[in-house]
């Protein structure tokens, strides 16, 4: 039971309070590039949900069992970047060969996230944050549907902000981060919640 | 003649096409490690170190690294020099370590490294590719420590760590959190149009040009993008 | 398939020049790295003991120590530094104590407190440069009497550790544990059980009486001196011939006490404060009263509506001199109030009369509870008043 609540405060956590994108600033690019359409949005959301999932599954077991062991730990992010470089590449692989549905719609995606500083950035605050496999997975999936979570909220934003007349310094980037700016200020609005929810 | 060429290359990261302003790259450790001026000349430093290191490297093996693995080969590189930055920070400047936690590993996948080395280090000589870093860098530290400066002066009412006293009463706190940031950026950005206008290539949108990506991106979802545009 | 094998090679080479590169920055940075968090570690230790040098950490388990210890380091100098958890309010404080060569204070501090937060962060200050002896004469500050005494019972713990760290010996046992220690000595056949008796006698020359549990007897403590008697009230510790005739004799007083239960109704004006009263043989008053603790209105009357009493049981002479006094069970504030249950303060009464009952010490922090409890002991002056007038009046 206590189990069960550690990990709905690290899910819950990590969706609304810690929000990758919106107060960690990690998978901002992707955020600010490519939330124009709310289809496209929830492509790349469930794209960097897996990609996080599978990242985390694969580089907790190396950290802990293969680096630590060596003592090797210097190596972590080179190992890390490499690991989710070539999950992404077999990824996107397999989905071309067995689901083309899929790869129709999610494959566009894979490529954007190996540089994706989320997905990097969650692999190793697992390692740092000391949470063991299952706390990690739990992690991740937090994050990854807070990134989607961030996503499709601001996709729809956006499409607001494309019809209307903006000041011209403003047009394009400028207006997005402040939009960005506000939905963020929003989300401060959780800080405190889930741990009081479980208080 | 050749000297000038030099100079431009090394001075136009700086404005004319100054990654974090004008060509909008590295916004997740723009936006996340100026909410101190120490900080953000920190990674501004560390980031330039790679970023020289990186495009050198690159530079001088760009006819042995075959195209088909080139961004895997590029990956290493910098990942090897962002590894040896973190090692060399957290022995001599453990406290700017504690500082940037994990950005300082997620330099790695900073798209103005990739974007260089992709861009510029993989087509031109070392000693251009060695100013190339330089100027990015210079123009990265710059950028992120004139944001870390507006948003630490008046959202913590300090310099560096430093309080200064007389504007205490009128801090504006939401500054220094993460929404702070995406306001100040966006305001920037806003400002270097206004002062840059007809003068610089502004783009206020990503572009395959600056995308990391671009090399593995046979998909064309950019060019998708761009059209819908 | 050229093509392949030179891309493969090409990767790896690089990846194996990158590691190699990585290798030799780790060996470089890697004792540096160390040392940097090793100097992070002792930033705290250097606090206490600003003149150490290296700190090394002693495996404490192979030393008896005072169980407040919970870790310890030496110092090349020959100091330590010792971390403590003493038990406080309510988590109790955790202090690192720094002890010199020579048993002398180097410093303290306060790492966590979960008392009120104040004094503990000040009063540190007061030990450095004391021994033993100096730091035990260190005065509490009132208002956080418990606070400070816990404070100062943990930097001589911490003096003492350190003592025998250094190789010497300490009696490092409590107070509880030395008096069970000199009552097992002084009566063997009590098997090491023995409970203090609750006086309803006036004896001479005897300070406290505790009775084995086993009926084998009792230890009379006088003065330092602890004398086991038999239960036939024959003194078995070997002591002057005339202290033993004295002590066997009032032993037998005490023995031979018979108490007989009065019935209050027949005296309506007592105080409802009484709840029982019995009358011994000799004439002495063994009454039972309910005190108003800070629970109920304040401490200062009587609302059984709410809260919890303290119950005191108090014997008495018929002429108004308190002989023993005892806190029966209460409901206090943990370690404000409920220092009404313990002996040094309930121990103060015995022997006063209503002139002089007032001048005893207060519990610092505990008004309320201290006047509720004065206030019942009012109440059983007034009783046995009653009670012998009473007695006169049906003659």
């Amino acid at each position: 039971m206590e189990m069960f609540k550690t990990l709905i405060v690290i899910l819950l956590s990590s969706v609304l309070v810690n929000n990758y994108v919106l107060s960690r600033f990690l998978g901002i690019c992707p955020f600010l590039g490519v939330s124009k359409k709310i289809n496209q949005a929830v492509g790349m959301g469930i794209s960097v949900t897996a990609v996080m999932l599978l990242a985390t599954a694969v580089t907790w077991p190396i950290q802990y069992l293969l680096l630590d062991k060596l003592g090797l730990g210097y190596m972590q992010t080179i190992v890390f970047i490499l690991v989710i470089a070539t999950l992404v590449q077999i990824l996107e692989l397999l989905l071309k060969r067995f689901s083309p549905t899929l790869h129709k719609g999610l494959g566009v995606y894979l490529p954007l996230i190996t540089t994706n500083c989320a997905v990097l950035g969650v692999a190793i605050n697992n390692i740092n944050d000391g949470y063991n496999f299952l706390e990690s997975i739990v992690s991740s999936l937090g994050c990854g549907l807070g990134f989607l979570l961030a996503m499709v909220l601001f996709s729809g934003l956006r499409s607001r902000i494309d019809e209307s007349r903006v000041p011209a310094p403003f047009r394009g980037l400028a207006v997005t981060l402040i939009a960005a700016s506000f939905i963020s200020l929003a989300f401060m609005g959780f800080a405190g919640v889930v741990d009081a929810l479980f208080a | 003649m050749k000297n000038n060429g030099n100079m431009s290359v090394l001075l136009k990261g700086i404005l004319k096409e100054n990654p974090v302003l004008v060509l909008i790259l590295g916004t997740c450790p723009t936006l996340a490690t100026t909410n101190n001026v120490a900080g953000a000349f920190g990674m501004g430093i560390a980031a330039m170190a790679v970023l020289v290191c990186s495009n050198m490297l690159i530079s001088l093996l760009r006819k042995i690294i075959p195209d088909s693995v080139r961004i895997p080969c590029y990956i290493v590189i910098i990942a090897g020099f962002v590894t040896i930055v973190q090692m060399v920070v957290q022995a001599y400047f453990p406290a700017l370590y504690e500082m940037l936690g994990v950005y300082l590993a997620l330099i790695t996948v900073n798209c103005i490294i990739l974007g260089r080395a992709e861009m510029f280090a993989s087509k031109n000589s070392v000693g251009k590719s060695v100013l190339d870093g330089l100027g990015m860098g210079l123009g990265f530290t710059i950028a992120l420590c004139a944001m870390a400066i507006i948003r630490e002066v008046f959202g913590n009412a300090s310099f560096a760590g430093h309080a200064i006293a007389f504007l205490e009463p009128y801090k504006i706190a939401f500054l220094v959190k993460a929404p702070g940031g995406m306001l100040v950026y966006g305001l920037l950005i806003a400002l270097v149009y206004v002062i840059t206008q007809g003068k610089a290539p502004v783009k206020t949108e990503f572009s395959c040009a600056g995308c990391p990506s671009a090399g593995t991106c046979q998909t064309g979802a950019c060019q998708k993008k761009g059209g819908e545009q | 398939m050229k093509k392949y094998v030179k891309s493969t090679l090409v990767l790896v080479c690089i990846c194996a020049t990158i590691s190699l590169m990585l290798a030799a920055t780790n060996a470089i940075t890697a004792p540096i790295i160390a040392k940097n968090q090793n100097a992070a570690a002792n930033a705290a230790l250097l606090e206490v003991m600003p003149d150490g040098k290296e700190f090394e950490p002693v495996d404490i388990s192979s030393f008896t120590l005072p169980a407040t210890v919970t870790e310890a380091y030496k110092e090349a100098g020959g100091g330590h530094v010792i971390t403590l958890t003493t038990a406080g309010y309510s988590s109790g404080l955790v202090l690192m104590c720094g002890i010199n060569a020579d048993g002398t204070v180097s410093g303290t501090v306060c790492l966590a407190s979960g008392e009120t937060l104040g004094h503990e962060k000040t009063y540190g200050a007061n030990f450095t440069g004391k021994n033993l002896a100096e730091a035990e004469a260190v005065d509490t500050i009132s208002g956080a009497t418990k606070t400070t005494a816990a404070y100062r019972g943990a930097v001589k713990d911490a003096i003492n550790a350190a003592t025998i760290l250094s190789g010497g010996s300490v009696d490092i046992r409590t107070e509880e544990e030395i008096l069970a220690d000199n009552l097992a000595a002084a009566l063997p056949a009590g098997e090491g059980k023995f409970t203090k008796q609750f006086i309803t006698e006036v004896i001479e020359g005897i300070d406290a009486v505790y009775r084995a549990e086993n009926g084998k007897g009792a230890v009379c403590v006088v003065g330092e001196q602890f004398i086991g008697v038999d239960e036939s009230g024959v003194v078995v510790s070997a002591v002057e011939t005339a202290l033993a005739e004295q002590i066997s004799a009032q032993m037998t007083i005490l023995n031979s006490s018979v108490e007989t239960e009065l019935d209050l109704s027949n005296y309506p004006e007592l105080p409802s404060a009484l709840v029982s009263a019995a009358k011994t043989a000799t004439g002495n008053y063994v009454l039972e009263l309910q005190g108003a603790g800070y629970g109920i209105n304040g401490g200062d009357e009587y609302h059984p509506a709410s809260g919890e009493y303290i119950y005191i049981r108090v014997s008495m002479t018929k002429d108004g001199k308190i002989i023993d006094c005892l806190t029966v069970s209460q409901a206090e504030t943990q370690g404000i109030g409920s220092v009404c249950a313990e002996e040094k303060f309930y121990g103060q009464f015995a022997g006063k009369t209503e002139a002089d009952y007032n001048s005893i010490d207060g519990i610092s922090g505990a008004t309320i509870t201290t006047n509720g409890y004065k206030k019942a002991i009012l109440r059983a002056f007034e009783s046995v008043k009653i009670l012998e007038g009473g007695a006169g009046n049906e003659e």
